[in-house]
């Protein structure tokens, strides 16, 4: 980043860290949380400026809250009973036996990887680059938390002057199982000389603008494999 | 309203955010009871409407589930990442509702507590003396823009200032506090 934009951004970063980015400026300046560099310094503002927060006042919230949140996130559906997974392994080595079975057909080999994880290191999706970025394969290692009607976007994060820096959407990313998907020429020209993958929280079917326009849950480098 | 009972350890905080990373529905309902006061009474301070705050709790704690993941546990702050997920959530029911001032009350009330320190949060070193240096007015637009999540309008408003004022105190107060912070030129 040139050193006048660095000053801009960081402008921008203090005054959407104290509130007063507000409106379209905010939505937009929302977007370029995209780049680790730019989250980084929004970051450090929020340090900075966490000496300005006054002491709790406690107000219990009504009971009934708790429901909503409960229903919007489908909380319950999640108690699984020791049954139910042991049916779920059970279908899934199923699945993964047909898998196997097609898949001698042979996939062309991975040339890049990356694995989209948190710190403590629990892997979410695993994305193999097939055969000179021909085909893309993600594979759900552990689901991974989403409020019902909204989905998880992948994005290449292209190589300085590619796509004007903009994110190119890699689709829509699977909640469970594996999916595999031919890329397009664009998608290729994105990933030439890329070195990270993001994710984004989107409304379902995606992001309805071709950029994220929801929060970048994660970015993962891509490395040779 | 109680403002003498002690914070949530941080260390319990961080732990039950990172299960809920790995979707322990058990561990948020935790969480829930154990921050929920804290954040509810936040999110009425910026919102001032019941049924606005009671909306925003609902989103607050479905974007910490969501988000849980990019709480970075080595950064600490569990408490202040929260509050933080609640203070851009309020801003983003604002815009929405157009909520608009309540009353001139604010001010005053704001001016008490400036600077009087926040029980529990994390101060950057030095905050309080680089806070000092800045001058009364600037002092009171920081903490209006984040306390109460006022626009640069309001703020204009409540403290009778010239817009083009208050955009350039801001903006000068916040230059100095980072340069401060950092050790750098200490004047405001």
């Amino acid at each position: 980043m040139k050193s006048s934009n660095r000053e801009l951004v960081d402008r921008l970063a203090a005054e959407y860290a104290l509130g007063t980015l507000r409106g379209r400026a905010r939505r937009h300046f929302e977007r370029w949380l995209v780049s680790p560099q730019v989250g980084n310094m929004v970051k450090a503002w929020e340090e900075r400026l966490a000496g300005l927060e006054p002491a709790p006042e406690r107000v219990v919230p009504p009971a009934t809250l708790w429901r909503g949140i409960e229903k919007r996130l489908d909380l319950r559906g999640r108690e699984h009973t020791p049954v139910a997974r042991w049916l779920a392994l059970a279908a899934s080595l199923v699945f993964l036996a047909f898998v196997g079975v097609f898949a001698l057909r042979g996939d062309p080999a991975p040339t890049r990887l990356a694995s989209i994880q948190e710190q403590s290191g629990t892997i979410y999706w695993q994305v193999e680059l097939l055969g000179d970025d021909v085909a893309l394969k993600i594979q759900v290692r552990s689901p991974h938390a989403l409020e019902r009607g909204r989905t998880h976007e992948l994005w290449v994060l292209p190589a300085p002057g590619v796509n004007n820096g903009n994110p190119v959407s890699l689709g829509l990313l699977p909640t469970s199982g594996e999916s595999r998907r031919e890329l397009t020429a664009a998608q290729r020209a994105a990933l030439t000389g890329a070195k990270q993958l993001a994710v984004s929280l989107e409304p379902a079917g995606g992001s309805p603008t071709g950029l994220p326009t929801g929060p970048v849950l994660h970015v993962a480098a891509l490395v040779a494999s | 309203m109680d403002r003498t009972e002690s914070l949530p350890p941080e260390i319990e905080l961080a732990q039950l955010l990172q299960r809920c990373a790995a979707l322990d529905s058990g561990a948020f309902r935790t969480l829930y009871d154990k921050t929920s006061p804290i954040l509810f009474g936040r999110l009425l301070r910026m919102l001032r409407r019941r049924s606005v705050a009671e909306e925003a709790l609902q989103e607050v704690y479905v974007r910490i589930w969501e988000r849980a993941v990019q709480y970075e546990a080595h950064r600490g702050r569990a408490l202040a990442w929260m509050v933080t997920i609640a203070r851009y959530c309020a801003i983003d029911l604002m815009r929405r509702e157009r909520l608009t001032l309540v009353g001139d009350d604010v001010l005053a009330e704001v001016a008490d507590e400036s600077g009087s320190g926040s029980a529990g949060f994390d101060k950057p070193n030095n905050f309080d003396h680089c806070i000092g240096q800045l001058s009364d007015k600037t002092r009171a637009c920081l903490t209006l823009a984040f306390v109460e999540g006022r626009s640069h309008d309001e703020i204009a408003r409540l403290t009778t200032s010239p817009l083009g004022s208050v955009k350039s105190w801001i903006r000068r107060g916040l230059l100095s506090l980072k340069e401060c912070l950092s050790g750098g030129r200490q004047t405001a």
